[in-house]
């Protein structure tokens, strides 16, 4: 009987299973791990200086998010006139947390002991491995938009903070508008579009994700890309567009635009041109009184009347929210926020109504979907909040007790075991 | 008895002078401990009591306060320190500066208030720094106020990247200017310069405080008060034309304006306000602005004057109902705005209030040195305080010693006397004379190890005070981390040396300690993190909330701290390990080297384990501490992690510190190994602390700065030559040892 038992238990040995498994041993190398972390801090640390020349955005997008980065020493360093000319592959997130995962879970497989003792390291290295994968899935499918509600007024959509979409509304009928949207992804130039419910095809023919305006003279001083424009608003207030690059730092205003022209069969009926403003297409009336039109540009053919705009992506919700009145107080002789607060009531479909406060560290969640107090205008009355889809939140906090208890159990061990010793020595 | 058998007189003489730093009244730091439970002196009939003028309660910078911190914290803007000079150089207490410049500026504009150590600056004044010193009267600079003026305004027009150091200096004197001015004028609203069109057209011209004519202020205020009674009898008078109607216009702009030259609200709040505002003087005249005074602009002068006969016809108390529907309903419309803020200014607003009565009697005895009507008006004042903000001012008083008795810089002094101790007690080992032998080295060990607690207690209620004033936890800015982290990383020295009493843990903490006291002092000194000189700002609503900030924040502070510790302790053994191979190499057979070499096995053995131990300490708290981040992150902003600058600074110490734990487990690195890698802790720590905030780029640049560029690439230098030290001082000892028999 004892025998069996420790043959039994010789099979989960370390050498049995590195036996079993030979391949996976050089996965689960100490050294590849220091490695991956040494690299790990160099990635981070690249990144995190390369936030001030291209924002958190654009340092996300171009190092966590990817598997390789190219870097350029900073000019503006010392020797940086020499240095700054080479470019340096810098290992992206995607590669490291990659590797390190399976670099993790090959130790599990052939280097941790699967023991009582040692339970304390399995726990913290599970821990991480949820970090690691919680955090890809999130980068991933995490989405953020923003909901901006007046005050008295109720939202039932909420915008994406990136991303554009050109929206055809037909309100023929005053009681119950229509929209088809056509998402950034299919505006691509030189792309002829067929769109459900509207008689005419969508010919892209110029698109991008940011542009500067202004206005000109002539149809003839416009810019290349705006020159055919000959209806709407373009032509009317003689716009004239310069594409910029998309602007990716943390206070990036960017203006997508769309220049297309409508199609009948082969008949052209003319060239259109349209500008999402980024906290959306009401803002216009704020730029300039030329540009109010922006929200909506009508159309009419055969007795129907449609509006066209580009705009930021738009989700409609089951449920809106009411804004019924803000606060925002600051600290006594001071410029320092004290307090941001919006009360609203939560319309749900099912006709109930809630009250709710939303403020600073205390949002609202509502069916999957998270209301952060963002932004907020006392004089115009009006708050914004940011709202977070993110179905992968609790792995973080699961990652965070398994880290936290493992941690707990192995040093507490090592601590008992020290104190033991030293109060040995000195006795 | 026992005790000094046991103790040597010179490490008994240490331990007293330890313990009474911790403890007892030295220098400028007048209070005691005890102090803090003893009840407030009896005043003192004779002279005039500025002790008690310390405690009158006021609002700055978002907070009630005394007048002492007020005091204390503009000199620290003004001067860097928390003193004012006379004429002849002698220390002028932060109060009596304070009491001058309030009561009897003309006493003040000749102390020495400024800092100048700016060669250029100094030239715009043609001033030179070894002839006239640093520090300067605002009358001194009273004939270069334009200059100052002007050259601020060049530089400020500069991006900040471009600033140099001349224009940040000359920035930071003209905040000091203005900043004194506006202190000047916070209890008497400057008038109007005198023979203006203006004042001569509306008959003003004997209107304003005279001190030939007058008693005090309140006679100008008592004007005021009537003309703004005849013109609520008579509403008919408000109308675009009228002469009485010009007048009040034009008073309650001056009056407005002049809040705009008040540092602090002297005022407390008027009994029945339910929001418990403190007034500036011309707000308890005039109330407050509804909005910025340019947007007086944009008024339509008719509306505006018959909106404003409408309301001042209305009773008082709707009118008071229509005032508050009109701030909360019209906001966009300044007519409507303003209209109302003159309405509650003409008809709610009757009298003037006791406390400004009181302020011009406390001037007028402090300049005729009558202690008896001073000391009289201090204690009504107070009283008055107490009863209309009884809630608002229980701290004052504790507040008050707390300044006094300045638990961080005694720590900082005491610290020194730890590390001096613990250095001795090397000595003494080494040396081992009958005089200084091992027993005096353990005494001095022991000097060292029980003194760190005693000090420990200082430093401890230091933190504990500053919690109790703000009602915050521990760590709230840049500044209370470095008191933190030095706290942190004493009381970790402490426990340690209980354990292995070798006098190095204890003489890291105390560098540690200290450290870190001076580079809290450093920030606050500087004025782009604390503009008001207070250490204890008020938190932006984002970071306001005490769980997480008790929770997320103390606990990376504490990784910080640890991970600092390691790095010391990592060099304390690279400073032994240089000291062993450079003896050694030297074959010489003295007593260091013997003894070094035969103790060797055993401290490396016990100070890689204690660097081990503390990077565990150090691994747990900064991971569980950024974790923690992560969690408040998504609850306040809905995404765990954000890679801001901060946050991957707090990520790069975690990976750090798991870097050095997995090398020593993998057999990698050894003790020299494992100490080079915990003093680029160091690095690593500094970076996260600092570094990160000079990028001026994500949400936790709340505490942005750049003055400490320099500061911190010298210590990374500095962290790095230790490392090169560790790795070359082998081979270079070998070199010379090889050159020295061709030397003979």
């Amino acid at each position: 009987m004892n025998n069996q038992s420790k043959k039994k238990k010789s099979a989960y040995t370390v050498g049995a299973r590195q036996k079993a498994f030979p391949w996976v041993v050089p996965f689960a190398s100490v050294r590849l791990t220091l490695t991956l972390l040494s690299l790990s801090m160099i990635l981070i640390f690249v990144a995190t200086l390369e936030q001030v020349r291209i924002g958190i955005r654009g340092a996300q997008a171009e190092y966590f998010e990817s598997f390789y980065g190219i870097w350029y020493y900073p000019e503006q360093f010392w020797g940086g006139s020499f240095l700054s000319v080479v470019p340096l592959p810098i290992p992206g997130g995607y590669l490291l947390g990659g590797l390190l995962i399976i670099n993790l879970i090959a130790a599990f497989v052939t280097r941790f002991q699967w023991s009582g003792k040692k339970i304390g390291i399995q726990i913290i290295h599970l821990g991480i491995i949820l970090l690691l994968i919680g955090q890809m899935t999130t980068q991933a499918i995490q989405v953020e938009s923003r909901m901006q509600i007046n005050k008295g007024e109720s939202s039932d959509y909420i915008e994406r903070f990136h991303g554009v979409e050109l929206a055809l509304t037909d309100v023929t009928d005053a009681n119950r508008s229509k929209v088809v949207s056509i998402p950034e992804e299919l505006l691509k130039p030189g792309s002829t579009l067929r769109v459900p419910g509207f008689p005419f095809k969508v010919r892209v023919k110029a698109f991008g994700p940011n542009c500067s305006f202004d206005f000109k003279e002539s149809a003839a001083q416009r810019s290349k890309i705006t020159m055919d424009v000959n209806r709407g608003i373009g032509a009317s207030a003689n716009l004239s567009l310069s594409p910029r690059d998309e602007d990716y730092s943390n206070d990036a205003a960017n203006f997508g635009y769309l220049v297309f022209q409508l199609v009948n069969g082969s008949e052209e009926l003319g060239t259109w041109l349209a500008v999402a403003h980024p906290a959306g297409n009401d803002r216009w009336k704020f730029v300039h009184t030329k540009l109010e039109g922006m929200a909506f540009q009508p159309l009419r053919h055969e007795g129907r009347l449609w509006g066209v705009e580009l705009r930021s992506i738009r989700e409609y919700l089951p449920y809106s929210i009411e804004l019924l009145k803000i606060e925002n107080e600051f600290y006594q002789g001071t410029d320092i926020p004290h307090n941001f607060e919006s009360h609203v009531n939560l319309n749900l479909e099912s006709g109930q109504k809630r009250k709710a406060l939303v403020y600073m560290n205390t949002p609202l969640r509502h069916g999957g979907k998270t209301f952060y107090q963002y932004q907020m205008n006392k004089a115009a009355d009006y708050t914004v909040f940011q709202v977070i889809r993110n179905p992968s939140w609790l792995v973080p906090y699961i990652a965070c007790i398994l880290l936290s208890v493992g941690l707990l159990w192995q040093f507490s061990f090592h601590l008992i075991n020290f104190l033991r010793k030293q109060s040995k020595v000195s006795a | 008895m026992k005790f000094l058998k046991r103790y040597p007189l010179i490490p008994s003489a240490f331990f007293a002078v330890g313990l009474y730093l911790a403890i007892l009244p030295f220098g400028t730091t007048k209070a005691s401990l005890l102090d803090f439970v003893k009840p407030e002196p009896a005043p003192n009939a004779e002279i005039i009591d500025l002790e008690a003028f310390s405690r009158i309660p006021v609002l700055r910078g978002g907070r009630v306060k005394p007048l002492d911190s007020v005091a204390r914290n503009t000199l620290l803007v003004l001067r860097n320190k928390r003193t004012a000079l006379d004429q002849n150089g002698t220390k002028i207490p932060a109060i009596s500066w304070l009491a001058n410049v309030l009561l009897n500026p003309e006493e003040a504009d000749r102390l020495k208030t400024f800092v100048i150590d700016h060669d250029q600056v100094l030239g715009l004044l043609n001033r030179k720094l070894v002839r006239d010193g640093k520090y300067y009267s605002y009358n001194e600079l009273k004939p270069f106020l334009e200059e100052i003026d002007k050259s601020a305004r060049d530089s400020g027009k500069l991006e900040r990247e471009k600033q140099d150091s001349f224009d940040q200096n000359i920035i930071d004197l003209y905040r000091s200017v203005l900043l004194y001015r506006k202190l000047k004028h916070t209890l008497s609203p400057p008038a109007p310069p005198p023979g203006t069109k203006m004042t001569e057209d509306l008959d003003l011209v004997t209107f304003f405080f005279d001190s030939a004519r007058d008693k005090d202020r309140t006679d100008e205020y008592s004007r005021f008060r009537s003309i703004t009674d005849a013109i609520s009898q008579d509403p008919s008078t408000i109308r675009i034309g009228s002469d009485a109607f010009a007048k009040v216009v034009f008073l309650l702009d001056h009056y407005s304006r002049s809040n705009l030259w008040s540092e602090f609200f002297p005022v407390p709040p008027e009994l029945g306000d339910q929001k418990k505002r403190w007034r500036k003087v011309g707000e308890s005249l005039v109330g407050e602005e509804p909005l910025d005074s340019e947007q007086k602009r944009n008024l339509d002068p008719t509306q505006f004057a018959s909106l404003l006969q409408d309301l001042v016809r209305t009773e008082r108390g709707p009118l008071l109902e229509r005032v508050n529907f009109i701030l909360t309903k019209e906001k966009l419309n300044p007519t409507a705005l303003f209209a109302a803020q003159y309405a509650e200014a003409i008809k709610l607003r009757t009298g003037i209030d006791p406390i400004l009565s009181l302020y011009e009697k406390l001037r007028q005895a402090y300049v005729a040195n009558d202690p008896t009507g001073f000391n009289e008006a201090v204690s009504l004042i107070r009283e008055l305080c107490e009863k209309r903000a009884p809630d608002q001012v229980t701290k004052i008083g504790f507040e008050k010693t707390f300044n006094e008795y300045e638990p961080f810089y005694r720590s900082s002094v005491a610290y020194i006397i730890i590390f001096l101790s613990s250095c001795l007690s090397w000595f003494c080992l080494t040396i081992n004379t009958p005089k200084f032998n091992a027993q005096h080295s353990k005494s001095f060990k022991n000097v060292a190890y029980h003194l760190t607690l005693i000090i420990l207690i200082a430093h401890t209620f230091g933190l504990l005070g500053r919690m109790y004033i703000e009602g915050r936890p521990p760590v709230t800015n840049l500044y209370s981390s470095a008191l933190f982290i030095g706290w942190g990383a004493v009381l970790l020295c402490w426990f340690t040396e209980k354990y292995v009493r070798l006098g190095i843990a204890s003489s890291m903490g105390a560098m540690v300690g200290f450290g870190s006291l001076v580079i809290a002092h450093n920030l606050s000194l500087d004025s782009s993190l604390n503009p008001t000189g207070d250490t204890m700002e008020m938190m932006r609503a984002v970071l306001d909330s005490n769980f997480w900030l008790a929770t997320h924040v103390v606990t990376v502070t504490i990784g910080y701290s640890t991970t600092f510790l390691a790095g010391f302790l990592g060099l304390a053994y690279i400073f032994y390990y240089f000291i062993h191979q450079v003896l050694v190499s030297d074959n010489s057979d003295n007593k260091l080297s013997t003894l070094l070499s035969s103790s060797r096995k055993q401290l490396e053995k016990t100070l890689g384990s204690m660097i081990f131990g503390i990077t565990c300490f150090s691994l747990f708290f900064s991971l569980v501490g950024t974790v923690l981040g992560g969690i408040w992150a998504d609850q306040s902003w809905g995404r765990f992690w954000g890679w801001d600058a901060k946050e991957n600074g707090a990520l790069l110490i975690v990976i750090w510190n798991a870097i050095i734990l997995h090398a020593r487990w993998a057999g990698i690195a050894k003790i020299r190994g494992i100490a080079c890698l915990a003093i680029f802790g160091n690095v690593v720590t500094a970076w996260s602390w600092f570094g990160t905030n000079m990028l001026g780029v994500g949400l936790h640049s709340y505490g942005f700065m750049d003055k400490a560029f320099n500061p911190l690439m010298s210590f990374i230098v500095s962290q790095m030559v230790f490392i090169c030290v560790a790795y070359m001082v082998t081979p270079i000892c070998l070199l010379f040892r090889k050159k020295q028999p061709f030397l003979k």
